[in-house]
């Protein structure tokens, strides 16, 4: 069906990013392109898209066979350009981020699902029916009228997907289409992917773990480094010690170490916070909250009475569906949500409506869920080092603190990079460098391990364990549960606004 | 309360572009009066958003009208009959009257342009030309950021806030707003960058630029009696245009 031969790929004047990967993928079967960050998963994705960045410098050296037709590369200017049109009308392709994938010209969803296939001239009675069966598949109908700016993260990407195999490709490559997706998310998803695959579409999924459920008859393809270093059915690759080449598998615990080695560690007792001893580091006592100017839905509180006590070594994990109002809570804890009735408490004074958030940056650290959105410095120094020269730090004493974040968060090799420049994880933990830099006594965090790789996430559990046998405290929203379990002092279940669960204190996890 | 629609919008929009012709050939304050109370006003009140649309009139056109009737008002030099003096200034009712003249102008050209260009559906224009074969690429740069406005406004709002975590403070004073913006534009502007630059390729991959005819989800909403009313209006104004062009020379 589709055939990838890269003896070598590179970016403009760049190293090798892939080599030496042979992949045919046959109709109706499932490959999983699984790799630690960096490994060359998104490289190999857009090569079967066709996108072989020959108009942008980019060398690639190998073949492409699509259906009877091979294409040969040499890497020269005289090798053959790719109609992006007409390959995606055969190998369709989600990228992994979301934003880039609509395109805004669309009132609905109807309307961006039948975006293509309009622009390829098929009449308009046919094109009503493509869009009515493809949402049909997909089990989509009910979200037709709806815009697709104001989708969740799961309609979000059934739709981008819906969007992607309306002409019925015979191929689809999705990039991380699972990432930030909670439980039922992910469930919807995966179901769709299954439809598409049993009509008989090739599906190659990129990924940075192992699945924790997928067929028996898929099949994955292991990178490390841009080179396979496995490739075989899945119940091989979870025999072949992938875990060398931190290639976990999704669901698992993490392996962190009971001592971090020296460096490892956050840097303990955060300066200028100071905190009576014995005292909470932050509570919310009775707190409710609702949005203003809900609309239709009038004022929904989205929290109802929450009480939450962190003390220093707590670990605590909020878990809960979409929706539950996990980061709603998360974003009382340094202010950028005010309680609608009830006190919020942080290093032993009560927030008042005019504490300004930039004010207790010193005293609570957040991680958001969009990693991209926080970061906005041209250097991954300079984006460490905000955070304690807002604080009023010197400059040098701000580098200083920045270096020794880096370090804690293993990349301190990166320094002097464009944050934009490097991958998924090294971003998302240049976020975390940041947090840590300021020094604050509460790390709150959302979704901190979404989209790492193994040794991303064993890193993030490392830093967690490090922090609160420091004296220090964090509160997590997570769908890993695994990783909850497994780190957490506390797990408490958000539904409705409410916790459910009372959280019994646990000894903190480790391996 | 969204308004109900009742012409296609190209029949919207030529009709707000013909009005400004108008406007501009009888050159009247009368008539400009006559046009912003019968017309303008009427169609800002009935748009279903008034408010935001009374809003962006008041931003584009609030500071030129003002600025117009201070320069105008009070410095008029061909101005003959004075009302008042004080010292280099004179308020002529010459001066007055130009100031009307242009400021009810401006008024009719905001108010109409903003009004069709606020509450004209963008799928549907895009629709209606993709209906007729028109070329439908500038219709899409224009179009598609319109529609990236309520993105972009999500989107700084949430490194606003990202920032305020790490130790922002934007007070209330004039340079610390300025440097809290300044602090928005750099990751802003880079997203929406890397945002276009992947939707270059998806637009690419899904037929985009794509030779050949194109179709539309959307049913065509234009009529031939529309079609025909938008000929008989451009044609009618152009008409009325010359005869008034005739007449005066003629005086």
């Amino acid at each position: 069906m589709i055939r990838l031969e890269c003896s070598s790929f590179a970016y403009d004047g760049g190293p090798v990013v892939l080599s030496g990967v042979d992949l045919a993928v046959e109709p109706g079967t499932l490959v999983h392109v699984v790799g630690p960050s960096g490994s060359g998963k998104t490289t190999l994705a857009r090569l079967l898209a066709g996108q072989t960045g020959a108009g942008n410098g980019a060398q690639f050296r190998g073949a492409l066979t699509l259906g009877g037709d091979r294409l040969e590369f040499t890497g020269g200017p005289g090798d053959p350009r790719i109609d992006p049109a007409a390959w995606s009308s055969t190998v369709a392709y989600a990228a992994q981020r979301t934003e880039g994938q609509l395109s805004m010209m669309s009132a609905t969803v109807a309307e961006e699902i039948a975006f293509g296939p309009a622009n390829r001239g098929m009449p308009a009675g046919e094109l009503r029916a493509a869009v009515q069966a493809t949402a049909a598949r997909l089990g989509l109908t009910d979200l037709l009228n709806r815009d697709p700016r104001r989708l969740s993260g799961g309609q979000l990407r059934r739709t981008i997907i819906a969007a992607a195999v309306v002409g019925n490709p015979r191929v689809l490559i999705l990039d991380e289409p699972f990432q930030g997706l909670d439980a039922d998310a992910r469930a919807e998803v995966a179901r769709t992917l299954e439809v598409l695959r049993a009509a008989g579409t090739a599906l190659v999924i990129c990924a940075p773990m192992l699945p924790g459920a997928a067929p028996g008859h898929s099949r994955v393809l292991a990178l490390v480094s841009g080179r396979p270093v496995s490739d075989g059915t899945l119940g091989q690759a979870r025999t072949a010690g992938l875990g060398r080449y931190a290639i976990g598998t999704e669901g698992s615990a993490p392996v962190v170490l009971p001592d971090p080695p020296q460096g490892w560690a956050a840097p303990a007792a955060a300066p200028g916070v100071s905190v009576k001893a014995g005292g909470p580091l932050a509570e919310l006592a009775g707190v409710s909250f609702s949005y203003r100017g809900e609309g239709a839905r009038g004022q929904a509180e989205v929290l109802r009475g929450v009480d939450l006590r962190v003390d220093p070594g707590d670990i605590v994990g909020l878990t809960g569906a979409n929706g539950s109002g996990k980061s709603t809570l998360l974003q009382h804890l340094n202010g950028l949500l005010r309680a609608s009735s009830g006190t919020v408490t942080v290093a032993g004074r009560p927030l008042g409506r005019r504490t300004a958030t930039g004010r207790l940056a010193g005293a609570v650290g957040f991680l958001f869920q969009d990693t991209d959105q926080q970061l906005f410095e041209r250097t991954v120094l300079r984006e460490v080092a905000y955070g304690p020269a807002a604080a009023g730090a010197g400059r040098e004493a701000a580098q200083e603190r920045a270096r020794t974040a880096l370090a804690a968060v293993g990349l301190g090799h990166a320094a002097g990079e464009h944050p934009y420049e490097l991958g998924f994880v090294e971003r998302r933990l240049v976020a975390f460098a940041s947090l840590i830099a300021s020094g604050p006594a509460v790390w709150v965090l959302d979704e901190p391990t979404a989209g790492l790789d193994l040794r991303g996430r064993n890193r993030v559990g490392e830093l967690l364990l490090g922090h609160a046998a420091a004296g220090g405290a964090v509160v997590l929203a997570t769908h890993d549960e695994a990783f909850a379990d497994a780190l957490c002092t506390r797990v408490l279940e958000l539904k409705d606004g409410r916790i459910l669960s009372g959280g019994a204190r646990r000894g903190a996890g480790g391996a | 309360m969204p308004r109900r629609r009742v012409f296609n919008p190209l029949t919207e929009l030529l009709a707000a572009a013909l009005l400004v012709v108008l406007v501009l050939v009888v050159n009247t304050w009368q008539f400009s009066l006559a046009v912003l109370v019968a017309a303008v006003v009427p169609g800002v009140l009935f748009s279903g958003k008034p408010r935001q649309i009374a809003l962006a009139i008041a931003v584009t056109a609030g500071p030129l009208l003002v600025s117009s009737f201070l320069l105008h008002g009070l410095f008029f030099p061909e101005g003959t009959t004075v009302l008042a003096e004080w010292g280099p200034a004179r308020v002529t009712a010459e001066g007055l009257q130009f100031a009307a003249l242009t400021g009810l102008r401006l008024a009719v050209f905001t108010g109409v342009l903003l009004t069709a260009a606020l509450t004209v559906s963008i799928p549907e224009l895009v629709s209606t030309l993709t209906h007729r074969g028109w070329n439908r690429r500038l219709v899409f740069v224009v179009g598609s950021a319109v529609g990236l406005l309520p993105h972009v406004a999500e989107r700084s709002r949430q490194i606003t806030r990202a920032q305020q975590a790490r130790g922002l403070v934007v007070g209330g004073s004039v340079p610390s707003r300025v440097r809290g913006l300044l602090m928005v534009s750099v990751p802003l502007v880079t997203g929406l960058l890397i945002d276009a630059a992947e939707r270059t390729q998806l637009l690419e991959a899904r037929g985009f630029s794509s030779p050949g005819p194109r179709t539309s989800y959307l049913p065509d909403t234009d009529t031939a009696g529309q079609r025909t009313a938008r000929w008989l209006m451009a044609a009618g104004v152009l008409g009325f245009a010359c005869a008034w062009y005739a007449v005066g020379a003629g005086r």
